[in-house]
């Protein structure tokens, strides 16, 4: 095991406890926003709850994938790692899952909250659950693609998400699908093998894609 | 080896100038008789009265936003691959003319939409993943222009454009498995009214039409995107000066 | 020990459409050290980039051994170690984390590292800053940290991109005895560089990016 590979990556994250907490609080504080604005309506919220919380998981996970890369970019590492033999999409793929454990599966751990603070039934909350944990590394990985795309730039802050969210779209399709299926008392196998199939084809390549996407973005 | 790219793009520029003359001059005859055949020779459609008309411009529009898609992403990869630089220059110089496209057929559609369903705007999955595929083009234009170094920017942009490619299908399935989902009756409303061969004759006229004006305006800007790119190399002076 | 000759023949870089170089062409084997020199903004570092396979070249091209570097089958990044002006340290790492990191990439004797770090850390004296957040460190501390990587590394060809800055007096000797003992064990350094200390070298090559071309 690369421990001190592994370290780092999660050093990044124990020594910036800002990057944990963060996300977090800001998922809660968005999510708190939407009844003060849709009203207190309480049939109306249960109805849209699952798309705000999807939604909000889209703001956050973009506003901590999409200037992933600029330290590693700034401080000559992307050099560093383009000019080892080694190869780097093991540490690719380290980056992308810590990224993902450390930003996003904490509000995961705390969706039961929101679940009493908007009356979710218990089915529904494990299947807001399920469409999270398999939904979110896709989003994540697709964050970070568009944060190795856009790391030449300068000033880039919102550049990276318009390049991005069209591709959240099918992730977005299925999971609302599935939670909406779940509440209507509907089988959703499918929605679920769909985002379990889209997981598994894009955590594999995406480390290649970076790897090619990181040598364009430094010139070459 | 590298010289002869060069040479290639200073040959594209010379020789396509007259070429670019006599196909807008074609492109706009022919397009002047696909719209008199489309809207006054076509017969009228007994369900839906003349405001099918708008057909000959969507459908080609329609068809050419996704065709000048696949233009893009297949030239990004060239260019991506075998590093040729006039194929960087027709892949970012397709985007635009895609997005426009894109931007036809999305306000023809709605134009169309009126009448149809009356109402300009409704969540249907052809309507629906037009406007993410116009987002996807603004996406490529957008980091294209964001990028000091042009080349740079063109590699980038075409490696955003593969990928969307490769997401097109699946953007589309699902949104179309989507909106299945939700609005199935009204779908039925598009049912083929088993279109007649005098009509559809003009459409597939003009689609041609179409395909050659892309062609006229991708020479065109390619030209344009040369001249930017070697405005300051010595043949261009020389060119211009001539 | 191995017999490497980089050859550069007719290297022509671009920026967008500006020119960076044109028609750099100079040869280094076991034993040289090259330096490059030049005022500010003449490519120095796009040249030294471009020697690692980071910088597309328009035209011209990099042979390692004989083989283009370019050639997915020319392994030339297993004899070769970079350090640009960014010095690749994490900034959430400390020192002695950092150099661990470093190790781990470069073709190194790791035991050696780890088992008496102290000796590649008392080299450029930064013992004490052992256990310290790179980011609390000074320029000068950061760049004698990037700088010790090249005391485990067993790669043979050193391209350094200003190597001197912000150094000490003290440092700046010490690295001149390392590039020394590198180039007498036949090792390659490629550096670019504001002071001429070719006077330490009996082998150096100059590279004036200015004139363009080559004074032995």
């Amino acid at each position: 095991m690369n421990s001190i590979i592994f370290k780092k990556e999660i050093y990044t994250y124990f020594r910036n406890l800002n990057y944990i907490f963060l996300p977090l609080i800001f998922f809660f504080l968005v999510i708190s926003i939407f009844p003060l604005v849709i009203g207190p309506n309480k049939s109306l919220i249960a109805k849209i709850i699952p798309g705000i919380i999807w939604i909000t998981i889209i703001f956050t996970s973009l506003l901590s994938s999409s200037n992933f890369f600029k330290d590693d970019y700034n401080n000559g590492i992307i050099e560093m790692y383009l000019t080892s033999e080694k190869s780097i999409e093991f540490i690719l793929f380290l980056k992308i899952i810590i990224c993902w454990f450390f930003t996003i599966f904490p509000i995961i751990i705390f969706i039961p909250i929101v679940s009493i603070m908007f009356n979710i039934s218990l089915h529904t909350l494990t299947t807001i659950f399920l469409t999270l944990l398999l939904g979110t590394p896709v989003l994540v990985s697709i964050g970070i693609f568009g944060s190795a795309l856009t790391m030449g730039i300068s000033k880039n802050n919102i550049l990276g998400p318009i390049i991005t969210v069209p591709f959240y779209i099918p992730v977005l399709i299925f999971s609302a699908s599935a939670i909406e299926s779940v509440s209507n008392g509907l089988p959703y196998d499918l929605q679920i093998y769909v985002l379990l199939s889209i997981l598994l084809l894009i955590l594999p390549t995406m480390p290649y894609l970076l790897k090619y996407t990181l040598r364009i973005s430094i010139n070459n | 080896m590298n010289i002869s790219k060069i040479a290639n793009l200073k040959y594209f520029y010379k020789h396509t100038k007259n070429v670019s003359k006599i196909l807008s001059f074609i492109t706009f005859s022919l397009f002047i008789v696909g719209i008199f055949w489309g809207l006054y020779i076509a017969p009228k459609d007994y369900l839906q009265g003349d405001s099918y008309r708008i057909i000959y411009v969507h459908v080609p529009a329609a068809w050419l936003s996704l065709q000048v898609y696949i233009v893009m992403a297949v030239t990004g990869f060239i260019a991506l691959v075998w590093k040729i630089k006039i194929m960087e220059i027709i892949s970012i110089q397709s985007a635009s003319i895609g997005a426009y496209f894109t931007l036809i057929a999305l306000v023809t559609g709605m134009i169309w939409g009126k009448p149809t369903w009356g109402t300009y705007w409704v969540w249907d999955a052809r309507l629906t993943s037009e406007l993410i595929l116009l987002f996807l083009y603004i996406g490529i234009i957008v980091i294209y222009s964001s990028f000091t170094d042009k080349r740079q920017g063109a590699k980038i942009a075409a490696l955003l454009a593969i990928v969307g490619l490769i997401n097109i299908p699946i953007i589309h399935y699902s949104v179309e498995w989507w909106n299945t989902l939700h609005q199935g009756p009204t779908v039925t409303k598009f049912e083929k009214p088993s279109a007649h061969i005098t009509m559809l004759m003009p459409l597939l006229y003009m689609l041609l039409v179409f395909n050659l004006y892309f062609v006229t305006v991708l020479i065109k800007r390619v030209r344009l995107g040369i001249f930017q790119r070697e405005k300051n190399t010595k043949w261009m002076e020389n060119y211009l000066n001539d | 020990m191995k017999n490497i000759d980089i050859l550069v023949d007719n290297a022509t870089c671009l920026r967008g459409d500006n020119l960076i170089f044109d028609n750099i062409s100079f040869n280094l084997s076991n034993g040289e050290i090259l330096f490059i020199m030049g005022p500010n903004g003449c490519g120095k570092t796009t040249l030294i980039r471009s020697l690692c396979g980071i910088q597309h070249l328009e035209n011209g091209c990099i042979k390692i051994n004989n083989v283009n570097i370019n050639n997915p089958e020319c392994n030339f990044l297993e004899n070769l170690v970079y350090i640009g002006h960014n010095d690749s340290l994490s900034e959430n790492l400390t020192t002695y984390e950092n150099l661990e990191y470093l190790n781990k990439f470069d073709l190194s004797n790791k035991d050696e590292f780890i088992s008496n770090p102290n000796k590649f850390l008392k080299f450029f004296d930064i013992s004490k800053y052992k256990n310290y957040l790179v980011s609390e460190l000074s320029q000068g501390n950061k760049k004698k940290v990037a700088l010790s990587r090249l005391l485990f590394t067993n790669k043979k060809i050193w391209v350094l991109d200003e190597p001197l800055s912000f150094l000490d007096e003290d440092s700046k000797n010490n690295l001149i005895k390392l590039f020394l003992d590198h180039i007498t064990n036949g090792g390659l350094i490629v550096t670019s560089t504001h002071i001429d200390f070719s006077n330490y070298f009996e082998k150096s090559k100059y590279l004036n990016m200015k004139g363009i071309n080559i004074n032995e």
